[in-house]
C-alpha cells in the first residue's frame, strides 16, 4: 500500500507528458465519470485509466490499485444491489435496475480513484509543484502545500506500519485480528501516528524556512515545463473523452 | 535459548538481506549485533522475534518456531525495544501507557495483579505514573518504553539501537537497567548498537555482520581486537582498545590490566 504512491522513474509517454497536462487528465476522467451514467462509457473511461498505467509501464501498480479498490467496489456494490428497490425484481429484492445503479456506482469509484495514484506515480511530485507554479500560476506556497500533503501520504503510511509493528511485538493481536476488531485496535495508535506527524511537519517547515523558502519567486526553478505534442494529443483525448460523456449519458 | 538454523531473508524486489545466518545464544547472555549500516542488524533482531519471518532456515525461541506462533502471543516472552519509543507510546500518562502493554500480554491475570506490578515497575523506574509520555523528553519516552516492557517480565530482550540520540547519563539510565536484569532475572538480551563504548561496557558477546552475512561471534574483547575483523566489518573499535593497540599492550586492555602494565613499564624505566 504505502509504495502505491512511490514515483517510479521511467521515459515513457506519460512520464514526458507535461504535470499540468496529466493533471489536466485525471481531472477530464473524473468529470467524465460523474457527467456521465452511461456503463460503456464508464467502461471507456477504465480502460483509459488502465491504459496510462501500462503505456506508463505500470501494470502491476495499476493492477494492485484496482485489486485494493476491488475490495471497496464490492461492499458499495453488494450494498447498493440490496437497498435499490427501484424496478423489475429479478430474484429475491434484487432488481434489474438496483442492480444497474449498483454497477453504475462501483465502475465511477473506481473510474475516479485510479487516474491521480498513477498520475502521482510517474510524475516527480517536485515537478508537479513547479509545473503548477510556472504553467498555472498557483502561489508557489500552495503549490507547495498541496505537494507535500501527497509526498506525505507514503511516509505516513510507513509510519503506520512500523507502529502496529511495535505494538505487535508489545502483545496488541494486530496479527491475528481482522475486520473492525483490528480497525478498534487501530484507533488508540492515532495519537502517536498524529503525535509523530505533527513533530515531522514542523521539523520540514523549520527546514524549508533555513533554505529560503519566503524569498523564493516563480523565477526561482530552474526546470521548464513546456507543451509538446505529446500533450496536445493528450489533450484531444481530454476532449474526445468529455463529449462523449456528454453525448452519452 | 535463540536458535537460528540457516536463516536467509530478503525483503521484495531486493537481493538477499541476511543470508544463511547461524549462532545460538543461550539464557541470560547479553549479547550485541554489530556492523555498519545495511549490514543486516536490523533485520536479523526482527527474525528473532518474528516479525519478519525467515524465506530459508528457522528461527527457534526456547524449542519453538517462531514462524509457527503469532508475535503478539510471543509477545510475554520476548520484549522488542525500538530505536523511536513514539512508536511504542500511545497512552496518555505513564501508568496508561505501562498497564496498556500489561493488558495486551497479561490480560488473563487479575486486575489488582497488574495494577500492583505496574506501580512496582513505576517506582523503579522513577516515574510518578501521572506524567505525560509525549511531553518527556527523548530519553525520558525511550525510558517509559522499556518500562512497559520490562514490566511484562520477558525472558529475552531485543534492543534496537536503545542508546541512539541519548545524552550520556540518559543511555546509562538505561544501559544499567537493562544490565540489571540480565544480571539479576538472567534475561537474555540482543542488542543492536552503534556505539562500541556501550558494546564494551555492557554485552559480554559479539556477533559481527556486513552484507547480511555473520563475520565473526565471539566475546567482545577479542571481537574488538580482531583488527582485520574490525575493518571488514567498518568498525571502529572503542578509543580503550584502540589505545591499548597503540601501546602495543594487545591482551591488555582492560583499564586495571593497562595499568598494570603501565605500572610495570614504569617501574622498569625507574630501575634502569
Amino acid at each position: 500500500m504505502k509504495d502505491l504512491f512511490r514515483y517510479v522513474p521511467g521515459r515513457s509517454v506519460i512520464h514526458r507528458m507535461n504535470p499540468v497536462t496529466k493533471l489536466l487528465l485525471t481531472v477530464v476522467i473524473c468529470v467524465a465519470a460523474f457527467i456521465t451514467g452511461n456503463i460503456f462509457v464508464l467502461l471507456g473511461l477504465l480502460a483509459a485509466d488502465l491504459a496510462i498505467g501500462f503505456i506508463a509501464g505500470v501494470p502491476g501498480k495499476t493492477l494492485n490499485i484496482l485489486k485494493g479498490l476491488m475490495k471497496i467496489a464490492i461492499f458499495l456494490f453488494v450494498l447498493q444491489t440490496l437497498l435499490y428497490r427501484d424496478g423489475t425484481p429479478l430474484f429475491w429484492i434484487i432488481t434489474d435496475k438496483g442492480l444497474l445503479t449498483a454497477a453504475t456506482v462501483v465502475l465511477r469509484l473506481v473510474v475516479v480513484c485510479m487516474p491521480l495514484t498513477l498520475v502521482l506515480a510517474v510524475t516527480r511530485v517536485s515537478d508537479l509543484a513547479n509545473a503548477l507554479v510556472q504553467v498555472l500560476h498557483v502561489p508557489y506556497k500552495y503549490a507547495f502545500t498541496v505537494t507535500t500533503a501527497i509526498r506525505f501520504i507514503p511516509q505516513f503510511l510507513e509510519e503506520m506500519s512500523d507502529i502496529m509493528e511495535a505494538q505487535t511485538a508489545r502483545g496488541v493481536a494486530f496479527d491475528k485480528a481482522r475486520g473492525l476488531r483490528k480497525l478498534g485496535m487501530i484507533l488508540p495508535l492515532c495519537a502517536p501516528l498524529l503525535i509523530t506527524s505533527v513533530r515531522r511537519t514542523e521539523l520540514t517547515a523549520v527546514a524549508v524556512e533555513v533554505r529560503g523558502f519566503a524569498l523564493r519567486t516563480p523565477a526561482s526553478g530552474y526546470r521548464r515545463y513546456p507543451f509538446g505534442l505529446i500533450d496536445a494529443a493528450a489533450m484531444i483525448v481530454c476532449a474526445g473523452m468529455i463529449v462523449a460523456a456528454v453525448m452519452i449519458r | 535459548m535463540i536458535e537460528l538454523e540457516k536463516v536467509s531473508f530478503s525483503y521484495a524486489a531486493q537481493g538477499p538481506t541476511v543470508s544463511d545466518l547461524s549462532f545460538q545464544i543461550e539464557q541470560g547472555e547479553f549479547v550485541a549485533i554489530l556492523g555498519a549500516n545495511g549490514a543486516g542488524k536490523t533485520t536479523t533482531v526482527k527474525l528473532i522475534d518474528g516479525l519478519i519471518r525467515p524465506t530459508s532456515g528457522r528461527v527457534m525461541i526456547h524449542g519453538s518456531d517462531t514462524a509457527k506462533t503469532p508475535v503478539s502471543q510471543r509477545a510475554r516472552q520476548v520484549g522488542f525495544l525500538f530505536q523511536n519509543p513514539d512508536r511504542q507510546i500511545c497512552k496518555n500518562t505513564v501508568r496508561e501507557e505501562i498497564l496498556f502493554g500489561l493488558s495486551a500480554v497479561r490480560g488473563d491475570e487479575p486486575e489488582e495483579r497488574r495494577t500492583a506490578r505496574a506501580e512496582e515497575v513505576l517506582a523503579d523506574f522513577g516515574f510518578t505514573g501521572d506524567e505525560e509520555p509525549f511531553a518527556l523528553s527523548r530519553g525520558q519516552r525511550q525510558r517509559v518504553a522499556l518500562a512497559s516492557i520490562l514490566a511484562v517480565e520477558p525472558e529475552v530482550l531485543i534492543l534496537d539501537e536503545p542508546t541512539t540520540g541519548l545524552d550520556y547519563r540518559e543511555c546509562c539510565h538505561i544501559m544499567d537497567r537493562i544490565r540489571r536484569m540480565n544480571r539479576e532475572r538472567k534475561v537474555t538480551v540482543v542488542m543492536v548498537c552503534h556505539d562500541m563504548e556501550v558494546v564494551l561496557d555492557y554485552a559480554d558477546r559479539a556477533l559481527v555482520m556486513a552484507c547480511g552475512r555473520l563475520l565473526g561471534d565471539g566475546p567482545v574483547r577479542e571481537i574488538f581486537r580482531d583488527r582485520m575483523l574490525m575493518e571488514t566489518a567498518s568498525i571502529l573499535p572503542p578509543q580503550m582498545i584502540g589505545l591499548a593497540q597503540r601501546l602495543g599492550l594487545d591482551g591488555g586492555d582492560t583499564p586495571e590490566a593497562m595499568a598494570d602494565v603501565l605500572a610495570a613499564r614504569a617501574k622498569g624505566g625507574e630501575e634502569q
